[in-house]
């Protein structure tokens, strides 16, 4: 837990001091790809909670969910359907609440405050 | 295998064997455990590190997107749109303005160039004239004796006189140069020139054309033959090439100060 804390924290250090910045274009794709990545990332956590991770899963999820994502926005863009972006956000905000839920729960029971 | 009391030695190196197999896997679990565990850490700690660099990505490109123009509502963008316009419009005056002024300054500095050598050559002539400046030049000697002392300031002042009529851009008498400004004076046989009693046998030194200068002096009924009529004087021209005259001083105004004539 505390190396996956670090790692989150040296991610965000790292994005500030490379100073990157977004293009204005690209900005509506990075946002539901951040989405999904944490959706990824929790989902991730759930697993190893439950013990059943496994790497390629989640590799795989977390690519596969971000470029996705980014590329639903793509096409409502392109079909006129802007909104579009809207279902990535709601698809992927739910799972994020969903997965904190249960890793919430699972952290619980192992702690054995239940 | 029997009823033996004892285990053989067969027996023990069978439960040994068992027992180090036991171990073995149980190791070899605990070794794929650990492994597993930190493929887990790892590829999560890969995904966090992933999220956190791209949430400050989005974040500082959402702040500057916020204070983009495409945040704008349409009737801010009419307004913004307007004051631009206005202002490119005050911006274009401007600058034809200053495009006129440039060009009234090149202008300007073309005419104070051709102004200031004008005045260069003109200081030059002028200061010429008023003997500022050494001079030399071909010219004539005029050496005038005068043993009896009878000649006097408006004598020498005839001699300049008609030196300047012959056409003489510089004199000098005895080494002191004759300017715009010069004044005879004296009396009683001494003769002085700004000052400076001159030295008997005057020597005065003209440049400009020999023989307009030498005519000037001896002309029939010039200054020449009025001045060897008094007695002891002679008076000697002597046309030469290489003469030089020095520089007289300048007079700064004390009383009057120049009028400037628009």
């Amino acid at each position: 837990m505390l190396a996956l804390a670090l790692a989150l924290a040296l991610g965000v250090t790292l994005g500030l001091l490379t100073n990157v910045t977004v293009p204005v274009a690209a900005l509506t794709y990075l946002g539901v790809a951040v989405l999904a990545a944490i959706d990824a990332c929790l989902g991730g956590v759930k697993a190893s909670l439950e013990e059943t991770f496994d790497d390629k899963i989640f590799i795989s999820g977390f690519l596969t969910n971000t470029l996705m994502a980014a590329f639903i926005v793509f096409v409502g863009d392109r079909i006129g359907v802007r909104e579009l972006y809207l279902a990535a956000v709601v698809a992927f905000g739910l799972r994020v609440f969903e997965n904190l839920g249960t890793v919430r729960r699972l952290l619980f029971s192992r702690w054995g405050w239940e | 295998m029997g009823p033996h009391p004892r285990p053989t030695p067969k027996d023990a190196l069978i439960h040994l064997r068992e027992e180090s197999a036991k171990r073995l896997s149980a190791s070899e679990r605990l070794v794929e455990q650990s492994f597993n565990q930190a493929r887990l850490v790892t590829s999560l700690a890969v995904g966090l590190l992933l999220v956190g660099f791209l949430l400050v990505a989005q974040m500082r490109g959402q702040a500057t997107f916020s204070g983009s123009l495409e945040r704008q509502s349409d009737q801010n963008l009419a307004i913004i749109i307007q004051q631009l316009t206005a202002e490119n419009n005050v911006l274009r005056t401007e600058v034809a303005r200053l495009q006129m002024r440039l060009l009234e300054a090149g202008q300007a500095t073309e005419d104070r160039t051709q102004l200031l050598s004008e005045a260069a050559r003109e200081l030059n002539s002028v200061s010429m004239m008023a003997g500022l400046e050494a001079a030399a030049g071909p010219g004539i000697v005029v050496t005038i004796t005068d043993p009896e002392r009878v000649l006097l300031p408006q004598d020498f002042v005839r001699v300049v006189h008609e030196l300047r009529g012959g056409g003489a851009e510089a004199i000098a008498i005895n080494a002191i140069r004759v300017t715009a400004t010069s004044g005879f004076s004296g009396g009683g046989g001494r003769i002085e020139l700004d000052g400076t009693t001159l030295a008997r046998d005057y020597e005065v030194i003209a440049l400009g054309n020999q023989n307009n200068l030498a005519q000037a002096l001896e002309l029939p009924g010039g200054l020449k033959t009025t001045l060897v009529t008094f007695p002891g004087v002679t008076v000697q021209v002597a046309a030469a090439d290489e003469l030089s005259v020095p520089a007289g001083s300048a007079v700064g105004y004390s009383f009057g100060s120049p009028v400037e004539d628009e």
